[in-house]
């Protein structure tokens, strides 16, 4: 080879990433928004809620801005430490409760939110947070859990603590506080880790009560009695009117009809006025020196999104409810949620 | 059965192969992974649909495992965690011109390990389901404990070897207390001005190929890099001497690991990388001639790599059978059932035997497929230590770098893990310490903790450990073999010298 | 007797302070092993040193400085300019695919004994096929994050 063959393949190497370069920015639309787009989400799992979730919302926003949009599992601390770092734009974070609970918890790693982030719109909810109990268990009703643990009687429940896993334990704890005063400290929490974790708690006899969801533990709940894995559902947090919204097949073969026994007014935690109720939401967050343009380009964006219909069908699918709301709406409601959670925390330290 | 055959088609077939192939390559690559493999092609199954899905993503999980032995006997880098046992004794093969031989032995040992684990996946998995469930934190404590023996047993001074094991454990605990694990969150062993960065701790992948591939290039560089060639005399052709006599005698081993892979998959939060350690350390243990083990050993590679390849299989039981992934591929994978809107749980195989069968089918095929593929590339592929260093160390480096930020998503502190671990690496090595025991204390040292404390909180003494459960009493049954074994393995190797320099 | 022991073997955990009670024992055990090592390996190592019958790790032996400290530093510069350059085309991957193309070559260079036309041509052509390649497969068709 000689010499000058070597420029000609420098030249057309330079020549070819110049095209690609030029390419991916001709790519880029006009709004404010543009480039290559990294969403961030709180959990480092691929094959969880958030990163469906947070992927359904991506691919169409990606579609009807015509941009580059890609969803990459950093967890929390690391996501929270990307949109700290980029005001551009290029960097939006999408999460759930955990983003604030786990500050109201004290969890290292957590900062306000509402103080240190923009909060933007709230996209869709997993109405799956559950609690159940082995089959063969002599609670029949949470109130039979909450009478025994008046009457001194120790339940175990297995949770993840600090967070989504937790929130239910607590307000469970508070109106215990509430209806039998003293008596609190006899539910107990087994702090472990994953949904897996927790069912094991269970087959061992180290709990007596888990956290599960709807989608992880639906299975076991159709199981026969006379096997060890099976349990029941006691308890889902969700509101009454997000189960409502759920597809009246539900999901496996418990129906929404069956769901609806689980939730409140059925089921009542109470918090002194109100009954306790939580929604897993999903909402973005992003850094606070953003371009106010971006934050309202995406309100726009998933508003028709949102108003085609499509994008609900495929969150249904997926056992997940529509719930969009604009950035504004969204931080008020949140932080509005916020404080209720906060209070029960403070009232059961 | 009917129903099935008409799901069945020629794309079916052809995406199960390709998934193999991209697998291997990406299991191939120093850096990349099966998790990866398996992670950036899952949002091409919705389009596929379910079964299509299924095939693609089981063919990457398979040529993803296997594809590891390549680097690790090559290069000296476990491609995968997983294989990092086979580094052992493969790198020195390969040292010793025998890498195209190593390699063919790694094939066919992987192939085995695949079949034998999807057979007990079909036959078994609701049994064995059933039995991975009276695994409780002491019992998975115990088993990492035995898999901790192996460090007594491969080190080459006891003493240096059990202190390199324990740091690496210690290097293991940096960072948080894992909430995910139910722990508290708090972080620990670190000053505060490192939070942002070390706040997850040190990821396993960087470290790996950090102190196996950067250190040795760091090693190199220090002698000057000197002879062009990455391999010495390396004899092609004629298979590299390989026949599959090498496999007489054998069966044992390769049936064993492939069960204790099939085994250790099978049980949830104990990873992947403690099966081929397992193998290992039971081949070592029980095998007549092991004495050669660490330098070059062909039964070594047999073990490891029927015991990784057994993991596919293995890690699919509980997945399928309760709902609860095996280990981390395997826990995207579930991604790939609820995108198509279908539950993993203890009723999906009754109540989705189609599919159950079709990734039967698609598991096995995938074994083949890669057992052809690699069987007759692996020719071309031992080539790879004829490029100069020049040329193949800064392309090491890159492709290192690619897996370091692409492991967890995109972080640039685990690029830098890599330096980090690499200048360790070199150092441990110039002192004196001893690596592969260092890289198994950091691979289950978080879990050891976790199932330590988390038992000790269950039950509030430390006999729980001895009296939990007829399996825990098994269990200590293993590790005091196995320690009794490495003790007198070393004493008899200690007065071996003794005599040869008296002589 | 027996409730003797079942107190010495019995202990509570405080959930707040766990995350210190494994680290705790690890500490001990790596202190004692240590001691353990300084006594048997490292002492007698020393003596031999002293009588001239062994050398010093690293200090004491022979090194190809230039390569060795360029391998780090040319290392270090790599990744550091890696997200500095990424930071100008955000989640491009442009970043790296730059920045290697230079590595590459640099490295190459380093690493040749003898510099012939021919050499540094392959290594010239391997720097700029090599990352691209690696950015067009990963970045483009698998859609990873590169820097």
């Amino acid at each position: 080879m000689s010499m000058p063959s070597i420029y000609k393949t420098l030249g057309t190497s330079v020549l070819m990433a110049g095209m690609a370069f030029g390419s991916a920015a001709a790519l880029a639309a006009d709004g404010p928004l543009r480039g290559n787009v990294r969403v961030v989400i709180g959990s480092t799992s691929t094959g969880g809620d958030t990163y469906q979730n947070s992927s359904i919302v991506a691919d169409a926003l990606a579609e009807h801005l015509d941009i580059n949009m890609k969803v990459d599992a950093v967890g929390a601390s690391s996501a929270f430490r990307f949109l700290d770092r980029d005001p551009r734009g290029n960097t939006l974070m999408i999460f759930h409760d955990q983003s604030y609970l786990g500050y109201l918890y004290g969890v290292e790693g957590y900062e306000n939110i509402f103080e240190k982030y923009t909060i933007g719109p709230t996209v869709a909810i997993n109405p799956g947070n559950a609690y159940l109990v082995p089959k063969d268990s002599p609670y029949q009703t949470l109130d039979d859990v909450i009478e025994a643990v008046g009457n001194g009687e120790e339940v175990r429940v297995a949770i993840q603590p600090g967070g989504v896993s937790e929130i239910g334990f607590s307000a469970l704890k508070n109106a215990i506080a509430i209806e039998h005063p003293g008596m609190e400290e006899n539910l107990v929490a087994v702090n472990t880790g994953s949904q897996a974790d927790k069912n094991q708690q269970l087959f061992d006899d180290q709990a007596d009560m888990i956290n599960g969801t709807v989608q992880a533990n639906e299975q076991y709940t159709r199981l026969p009695e006379d096997d060890q894995k099976a349990m029941r559902f006691l308890w889902l947090t969700a509101r009454n009117s997000t189960i409502e919204q759920a597809p009246e097949d539900g999901l496996g073969q418990t129906t929404r009809e069956q769901l609806l026994q689980y939730v409140e007014p059925n089921v009542n935690v109470t918090m002194g006025d109100d009954n306790f109720t939580f929604d897993k939401e999903f909402f973005f967050l992003y850094n606070k020196d953003m371009d106010q343009a971006i934050v309202n380009q995406i309100d726009q964006a998933l508003a028709e999104i949102y108003a085609e219909g499509e994008i609900q069908e495929t969150q249904k699918n997926a056992f997940f409810i529509p719930n969009f709301k604009p950035s504004d709406e969204a931080a008020d409601y949140l932080e509005s949620k916020m404080s209720v959670y906060e209070d029960i925390i403070t009232n059961i330290q | 059965m009917l129903d099935i055959l008409s799901l069945l088609d020629i794309t079916f077939f052809l995406l199960a192969a390709l998934g193999a192939l991209v697998g291997i390559i990406f299991g191939a690559i120093p850096g990349m992974t099966a998790t990866m493999a398996v992670a950036v092609c899952l949002p091409l199954t919705y389009a596929l649909g379910l079964n299509h899905g299924l095939a693609l993503l089981l063919g990457l999980y398979v040529g993803g495992i296997s594809g590891g032995m390549v680097p690790a006997v090559l290069l000296n880098i476990p491609g995968t965690p997983s294989s990092i046992t086979t580094t052992f004794d493969g790198f020195p093969m390969a040292q010793k011109g025998e890498g195209e031989r190593a390699l063919r032995v790694c094939v066919v040992a992987s192939l085995i390990g695949g079949l034998i684990s999807a057979i007990v996946l079909f036959l078994f998995a609701p049994v064995l389901a059933e039995f991975s469930i009276k695994f409780s934190y002491v019992e998975k404590f115990l088993i990492i404990l035995l898999a901790l023996t192996v460090i007594a047993s491969m080190s080459r001074n006891m003493l240096v070897g059990i202190f390199s094991g324990v740091l690496g454990i210690w290097l293991s605990l940096i960072g948080t207390y894992s909430i995910s694990d139910g722990g508290n969150g708090h972080t620990r062993l670190m000053f505060d001005f490192l939070e942002p960065y070390l706040f997850e701790g040190f990821s396993l992948l960087p470290v790996l190929i950090g102190i196996f591939g950067i250190a040795t290039i760091l090693l190199e560089a220090e002698e000057g890099v000197k002879s062009g060639l990455a391999g010495k005399n390396i004899e092609f052709g004629k298979g590299g001497g390989f026949s599959f006599g090498i496999f007489k005698g054998r069966l044992t081993n390769l049936v064993r690991s492939s069960f204790i892979g099939t085994f250790v998959g099978m049980l949830p939060g104990v990873g992947g990388s403690a099966a081929s350690v397992l193998a290992y350390t039971q081949e070592k243990n029980l095998s007549r001639d092991s004495s050669e083990m660490g330098k070059g050993a062909p039964q070594g590679l047999m073990a490891s790599e029927s015991a990784n390849n057994a993991l596919t299989g293995g890690a699919l039981i509980p997945l399928l059978s309760l709902g609860i992934p095996g280990d981390s591929t395997t826990a995207i994978l579930i991604g790939a059932f609820t995108l198509q809107g279908i539950q993993v749980g203890p009723l999906f195989i009754p109540e989705n035997a189609d599919t159950w069968y079709l990734m039967m089918i698609a598991l096995v095929f995938a074994n083949v497929v890669m057992f052809f593929l690699m069987f007759y590339a692996i020719k071309h592929i031992a080539k790879v230590v004829l490029v100069p260093k020049y040329i193949l160390y800064p392309i090491i480096v890159m492709m290192c770098v690619v897996g370091a930020y692409a492991i967890n998503y995109g972080i640039m502190f685990d690029v830098w893990t890599l330096l980090i671990f690499g200048v360790l690496g070199y150092l441990i090595q110039k002192v004196g310490l001893e690596v592969a025991p260092l890289i198994i204390g950091f691979i289950l040292g978080g879990q050891a903790e976790v199932y330590f404390v988390k038992s000790l909180e269950s039950f509030g003494t430390y006999s729980i450990f001895f009296t939990k459960s007829p399996i825990a009493v098994v269990l200590w049954g293993l590790i005091a073999a196995s320690v009794a074994f490495s003790v007198t393995m070393s004493l008899k190797s200690r007065a071996k010298r003794r005599l040869e320099a008296s002589s | 007797m027996e409730s003797g022991l079942s107190s010495l073997l019995s202990v509570s955990i405080d959930f707040e302070t766990s995350h210190l009670f494994f680290p705790h024992i690890i500490h001990w055990l790596m202190g004692g092993l240590f001691a353990l090592i300084l006594v048997f390996n490292v002492a007698p190592f020393l003596v031999a040193v002293r009588r001239g019958e062994r050398t010093l790790p690293i200090l004491g032996e022979s090194m190809d400085k230039f390569r060795f400290f360029g391998t780090l530093a040319l290392i270090v510069a790599y990744f550091y300019l890696m997200s500095v350059v990424g930071n100008f085309f955000p989640y491009t991957g442009y970043g790296f695919l730059f920045v290697s193309m230079a590595f590459l070559f640099l490295m190459s260079l380093m690493y040749m004994h003898t510099r012939t036309k021919r050499k540094v041509i392959t290594a010239a052509i391997n720097a700029l096929v090599a990352p691209s390649l690696a950015w067009f497969i990963l970045a483009k068709l698998f859609q990873i994050t590169l820097p």
